[in-house]
């Protein structure tokens, strides 16, 4: 009976090592499903607003959103919700001719945090 | 920091679903199993000592799970605090996930004050056993806002309603398993009579049909709303884990019908064998499974669904181009090729693909599968008694852990500028793959010892399917993140399913260690097949370039 005991105890330990061993990936839930960059470029020389929609609620306050550019200096930028829920509205400074990114950190409504890029064109 | 943050929030997920197995689906068992409130006037001594038992596990669980949650906001807190560089308050107090995250606390803290203070004292009340199911139902509903579904726009409260059932099904069938591996330790130390055993394991298995026919029917439509397309069932990170899931739960379906056949035949013909001597380890084989269940169930919410992601859906043919056999490589870039090629590779403006870094892997995984499939050969070969040095075959996880430390961080120490220490802290796939070198090198060394000891009351055989179960779970839930989301799921999908064979390995082994023959002989040989599996996926494994 010791011997059954022990086994049961071993299945245990090995349940909580298998609690304390987990490993997962980054949270990974709001996503982009369009953005106006797709049909209205940014001209270069002038301030512009760029719309991002997302496949979720998010929380405006708790994310952020940078201009990349060249040699990846990154710029946080001003982020203000849209009219209808999902969607960001950022406010992009007057850029030079070149290649850009945005850099967003979302915290969707389900608590997860989604990091991702979308790079984009300034056409002179 | 924010890579420890990350790999600590992603764990959390899934012991949280163990605490709410443990609570829910004990206070299920209790309901609708036990009914200790029939035993007032029988009087039975083993009936009052389930009963004890069944509402220990329920406050257990439930205490975990205040504690999980409260660990949650905290991680998360921590995780904001690393990512956006600034501390998330008072944003974050005015969320959902803030205020739906204190108040499932609040109530999943009540359940276990009252289970603790008031049930546990009147165990076989009919109407403290109703309270407490009250207490319950409101913090099973107040979860409901913290789940995948509460942030999408279409199908909402439907979303979440089927996810909370979803949850509650589960629960119920993982929550009753665990009462049987509680039984069955009272049974073994004599402190039940063993009629309780055949018994519980034959009330368990009709309220078992009906949680998996609930598991079915909330789960079916969820994955009809998040996937919708094959292709989003094969090409996606969602897809993949969910056809893990569905996998496991086939396994564990097969041991609740081996368990149920043993049942069948005790009641019909009260044949002991297979009730006493095989299902206890049919059911310590489904709860590993289980276990990992619940990880991949945590890891899926945190994927986004297959039908928001159609431009990052991987082909048919892209898929199955990355399991395509091809000649390994043997031959691996230099270091210098492979540093000069990174800045480009990680870039964000001017990103560039680095070809010595596709090659780079390529290598590590090939040269890891060459290692792993000998190693599968030769423990085929011990079983021939003619053949007993080849016994020593798991001598080749302490050559495959000095590789792995060696090549799988270029950036890192010994070849690259990063620390060792350094490395780990800030990058949470580092320190995931320092987590299974030293996995690797205990593999080894454990079973190298297990099998030239001379004590046939060794404990050590038992440690190697558990190491090998904790690789598996590892491999279920690992993932190159990046902004890639298609390349890193092409790579993701060759883990995940060497993944899965280390847990059939695991499960194989166990039941080759616990089982008589010809059970022992069926579970051995999956088990060193899943192995050989696990090679060949790396021996062919190809990354894309990225």
């Amino acid at each position: 009976m010791r011997f059954r005991k022990c086994q049961m105890q071993r299945l245990l330990c090995g349940l909580v090592l298998f609690s304390c061993c987990y490993s997962g990936m980054l949270s990974a839930h709001a996503v982009v499903t369009d953005y106006s960059l797709k049909i209205q470029p940014v001209s270069a020389g002038k301030a512009s607003q760029v719309k991002l929609n997302f496949n979720s609620s998010i929380e405006l306050g708790l994310s952020q959103v940078s201009l990349v550019r060249t040699g990846d200096v990154e710029e946080v930028l001003p982020v203000t919700a849209g009219e209808e829920p999902g969607v960001a509205i950022i406010d992009m400074p007057a850029l030079d001719a070149g290649v850009y990114a945005l850099h967003y950190k979302i915290f969707a409504a389900d608590g997860h945090i989604t990091e991702d890029i979308i790079h984009f064109t300034v056409q002179p | 920091m924010e890579g420890i943050a990350d790999f600590l929030d992603s764990i959390i997920g899934g012991i949280d679903l163990i605490s709410y197995s443990l609570a829910i689906g004990g206070l299920i068992w209790g309901l609708f199993i036990l009914r200790p409130w029939e035993n007032t006037h029988k009087q039975d001594p083993a009936r009052d000592i389930l009963s004890v038992r069944t509402v220990r596990l329920i406050y257990q669980g439930a205490f975990s799970l205040a504690l999980v949650q409260l660990t949650k906001i905290f991680l998360k807190i921590w995780l904001m605090d690393s990512i956006l560089g600034r501390w998330p308050f008072p944003e974050f107090a005015e969320t959902t996930q803030f205020i739906g995250g204190i108040i499932r606390l609040l109530l999943a803290l009540t359940l276990a004050g009252y289970v603790y203070y008031v049930l546990r004292q009147h165990v076989n009340s009919r109407k403290h056993w109703v309270n407490t199911a009250c207490i319950a139902v409101l913090m099973i509903i107040s979860g409901a806002w913290l789940v995948h579904a509460a942030g999408r726009f279409d199908d909402r409260l439907l979303l979440m309603s089927l996810t909370t059932m979803h949850q509650v099904a589960a629960a119920a069938w993982i929550g009753g398993v665990f009462q049987l591996v509680s039984i069955w330790q009272l049974t073994s130390q004599k402190q039940i009579s063993d009629n309780y055993w055949p018994d519980s394991l034959k009330r368990f298995s009709r309220v078992g049909m009906v949680t998996v026919a609930g598991i079915l029917m909330s789960g079916v439509p969820m994955a009809w709303g998040y996937i919708t397309t094959w292709n989003g069932f094969i090409g996606t990170g969602y897809g993949n884990i969910l056809l893990v899931k569905i996998l496991l739960l086939a396994i564990a379906l097969g041991f609740a019908w081996l368990n149920r056949s043993a049942v069948l035949q005790y009641f019909s013909s009260a044949n002991k064998q297979n009730v006493f001597s095989r299902v206890p380890y049919y059911i310590e084989a489904e709860t590993f499974v289980l276990i990992t269940l619940l990880f991949t169930a945590a890891s899926l919410a945190s994927q986004p669904p297959a039908i928001d992601i159609p431009e990052l859906t991987a082909t048919w043919g892209e898929v199955l181009h990355s399991f395509a056999p091809r000649i390994p490589r043997t031959t691996s870039p230099s270091h210098a090729a492979l540093l000069a090629g990174e800045a480009g590779r990680l870039a964000i403006i001017g990103q560039t693909p680095s070809a010595a870094a596709t090659a780079w892997s390529d290598y590590n995984h090939n040269i890891a599968g060459i290692f792993v499939t000998v190693m599968s050969l030769f423990a085929m070969l011990s079983y021939r008694k003619s053949l007993t040095w080849t016994r020593y075959w798991p001598i080749g996880f302490i050559g495959l852990g000095v590789f792995i430390l060696l090549r799988a961080d270029a950036e890192t120490w010994p070849n690259g500028t990063m620390g060792f220490w350094e490395s780990m802290l800030k990058n949470g796939e580092i320190f995931q793959h320092r987590i299974a070198t030293l996995l690797v090198f205990l593999l080894g060394g454990m079973e190298l010892r297990a099998r030239m000891t001379s004590d046939p009351d060794s404990k050590l055989p038992y440690v190697f399917p558990i190491l090998c179960a904790f690789g598996g779970l590892m491999l279920l839930t690992h993932s190159h993140v990046g902004f890639q989301a298609k390349s890193y799921f092409l790579i993701q999908i060759g883990h995940t399913f060497m993944g899965l064979f280390a847990l059939i390995m695991a499960i194989g082994r166990w039941l080759e260690l616990k089982l008589d023959s010809p059970g022992k002989n069926i579970a051995g040989f999956i088990s060193v097949f899943a192995f050989f599996q696990i090679g060949l996926i790396l021996i062919f494994y190809q990354e894309p370039l990225y």
